[in-house]
């Protein structure tokens, strides 16, 4: 059933698997949905959507698919509550219901629209419980609306729930903010950042922590006599390497940065990390502070000399250095070049280190070749927009062994 | 089929009564994640106590691993009583004891299972609970005996979103997020918790608690729980409604960032 919503759910970028399609369908033929749009959406986003950031996803395609279904009238929560009565729908049989039909025939040959206005007309004037009526919306009446009623076509104002209608919610899209392709947070940095981790027990330390179940082991198998086993403790072996772009046009990214920085600065799980700076483009010095001073520096050749290739290395910038930045040996308005252009430089970088990747705050949404610097880095380097999306990819880039 | 409502001591959203029901229905674990304080813990506890069951909770911490949910076999103990040559060493399953996950399993009536802040665990903890949730059974290696779960447990998660969840994992669930409760729902949750507040304070105290969560630059939004708390305070203290929003006593009690505090006092004045 709904086939079509499956599909469109995953092109808008839903990753739903055919397992929780078929617990939608077992849900569906519980009738757990009623026969309610509104609870079949809820029930819908609770059974496929795992995040509330993909909220707004969902609803997006829900509205796609079911757009053109009538939806129910908004019924107050009073009106509910009068018409709920499920337990009384027994006392009444189907004979009486058919009697109270025939009796009244104008109502059995039921104008649709007609009814519609009719109902609508009296959800706003009504404003008591009515039951057994042939006027007023009530239960167990014979007007063509109203629940456990006897009328056999009509409105039913149906039942055990007062959900907001699927498409109020939809329209209001509050979880359009919980979207994680947004520009993100520290804290969603700091979480990011969690992700870059290789446990090892291969790292060159000492064995110093007691393996507990060695030793027993041993200790039986040596007649009850104590014989302790000691192993190598589990340690994050990752090793960070952050350069950041302080240039002019990063200005405006100033707090998402410092942002990042607080968050690297903060992971204490790493077992080393090194931040440097620099100024549109790597050249031969790199800065200890984002003010870039003349002086505060270290030479880009010492950091290849002092950290070694293992280092996992975060560039960030906004790959928007003018040509001869780039390309000219002169390039650098600011310092010295060391004889190299920055384009060489970058090419040392990939050359000294295996993992290297430029995360983009303003990156171009598709191929732009126009954005002459940002192609050409990214051609160089694996490059991601600095949204929470792009730094999870990012740090899988980071940790993965391709 | 037993259906879950509100109770005297929770009052639950209808999409949050139907996600659970739901999750019964379709014998799935539960997720339920939302910002802190919005009262996913006493959920499992309200859930348990409408259904009349029992509830077994197992709090994660950052270093709970799965196997400590299914059984724990207890080799010091072996090793001190091998060492004195006690009765009995010989029998393993004397040192094997259940963790909470074998406990629901084992249990002869049908139990509430919270699994609490899920996400505190390692990143492979959740992946390695898949089998023993999905079949409801694990098998112990020391003495080759098979736990299978009496009763179908009802399984419900609480998750802060401190870490993602593998997709294996998800795709097992029932998710619910619990949204902020607006005023209408917060003013009914703070008077089952607090039935004999006083109109003026509780709509002063609503007010300020709103204003403070509406401020952009706040660092940690306050939340429910700290809003009753702070209610809880003004009551004992007799402060008078018309004092709330001007002196804002006991603020520290919702507020509880230092730069916060700062920010709020300059507004103030």
């Amino acid at each position: 059933m709904f086939t079509r919503f499956f599909y469109t759910c995953r092109a808008k970028g839903l990753r739903i698997a055919l397992t929780e399609w078929l617990a939608l369908q077992e849900a569906l033929e519980k009738g757990l949905a009623g026969s309610s749009l509104t609870e079949f959406y809820y029930l819908a986003r609770m059974i496929l959507v795992k995040s509330e950031t993909d909220f707004d996803k969902f609803d997006m395609a829900f509205e796609e698919v079911f757009k053109g279904v009538q939806s129910e009238n908004e019924i107050s929560k009073n009106m509910l509550r009068w018409l709920d009565k499920s337990e009384l729908i027994d006392m009444v049989d189907e004979e009486d219901r058919f009697r109270m039909n025939e009796q009244d025939g104008i109502f059995t040959d039921l104008d649709k629209d007609e009814v519609e206005a009719k109902f609508k007309e009296r959800l706003r004037d009504q404003d008591s419980e009515h039951n057994g009526g042939s006027f007023w919306i009530g239960s167990m009446g014979k007007t063509s609306f109203g629940n456990a009623g006897g009328n056999m076509g009509g409105i039913r104002v149906g039942g055990q729930t007062g959900y907001q209608s699927a498409f109020q919610v939809i329209g209001a899209r509050k979880y359009r903010d919980f979207r994680d392709d947004r520009v993100l947070e520290n804290r969603q940095f700091q979480l990011a950042l969690r992700k870059l981790r290789q446990f090892s027990t291969k790292l060159d330390i000492p064995k110093t922590e007691l393996d507990i179940n060695g030793t027993v082991d041993k200790t039986c198998n040596n007649g009850g006599c104590l014989q302790i086993v000691m192993e190598r403790p589990r340690k994050n072996a990752v090793k960070l390497l952050l350069l950041m772009d302080s240039g002019g046009t990063m200005i405006p990214y100033s707090s998402l940065l410092n942002d990042l920085f607080q968050s690297v600065n903060k992971s204490n799980h790493y077992k080393d990390v090194k931040v440097y700076y620099f100024h549109n483009c790597i050249y031969s010095k790199l800065y200890k502070t984002p003010e870039c001073e003349n002086g505060e520096w270290i030479d880009t050749e010492w950091m290849f000399r002092n950290l070694d290739s293992d280092y996992k290395v975060i560039i960030v910038g906004d790959a928007a250095m003018a040509p001869e930045e780039l390309y000219s040996t002169t390039g650098n308005y600011r310092g010295p070049n060391g004889g190299l252009s920055g384009y060489e430089w970058l090419q040392l970088m990939k050359r000294h280190y295996k993992k290297i990747v430029w995360l983009n705050p303003k990156m171009a949404p598709s191929h732009a070749p126009w954005r002459e610097a940002e192609t050409a880095v990214k051609a160089m380097f694996p490059m991601y927009k600095l949204t929470v999306d792009g730094l999870n990819q990012a740090m899988m880039k980071l940790i993965s062994n391709k | 089929m037993q259906q879950f409502g509100s109770t005297q001591e929770y009052v639950a959203s209808e999409q949050l009564m139907a996600s659970v029901n739901v999750a019964i229905a379709l014998k799935k674990p539960l997720l339920i994640k939302g910002e802190p304080g919005t009262g996913k813990t006493m959920l499992a506890q309200a859930v348990a106590k409408s259904l009349g069951k029992k509830l077994i909770i197992w709090n994660i911490k950052s270093t709970t691993k799965a196997q400590d949910g299914l059984y724990m076999y207890d080799t010091i103990q072996r090793l001190y009583d091998g060492q004195f040559g006690e009765e009995g060493v010989d029998d393993i399953s004397r040192y094997i004891k259940l963790g909470k996950l074998g406990e629901a399993f084992d249990s002869d009536e049908q139990v509430i299972l919270l699994i609490d802040e899920i996400d505190k665990a390692d990143l492979e903890f959740p992946n390695d609970l898949l089998w023993e949730l999905d079949q409801m059974e694990f098998y112990i290696h020391e003495t080759k005996r098979t736990v299978k779960a009496k009763q179908r447990p009802i399984v419900i998660i609480t998750s802060n979103a401190e870490k993602e969840l593998p997709d294996a994992f998800l795709r097992r669930c029932i998710f619910h997020y619990i949204d902020f409760p607006d005023e209408v729902l917060m003013e009914e949750i703070v008077k089952t918790h607090h039935p004999d507040v006083e109109a003026n304070l509780l709509k002063n105290a609503m007010d300020v608690f709103y204003r403070i969560r509406s401020l952009k630059d706040i660092r940690k939004k306050p939340s429910t729980s700290e809003l009753i708390d702070w209610i809880n305070a003004l009551q004992i203290g007799g402060i008078s409604a018309e004092k709330i929003k001007s002196e804002l006593p006991f603020v520290g009690v919702i507020v509880k960032k230092d730069e916060d505090l700062e920010g709020l006092k300059q507004r103030l004045n």
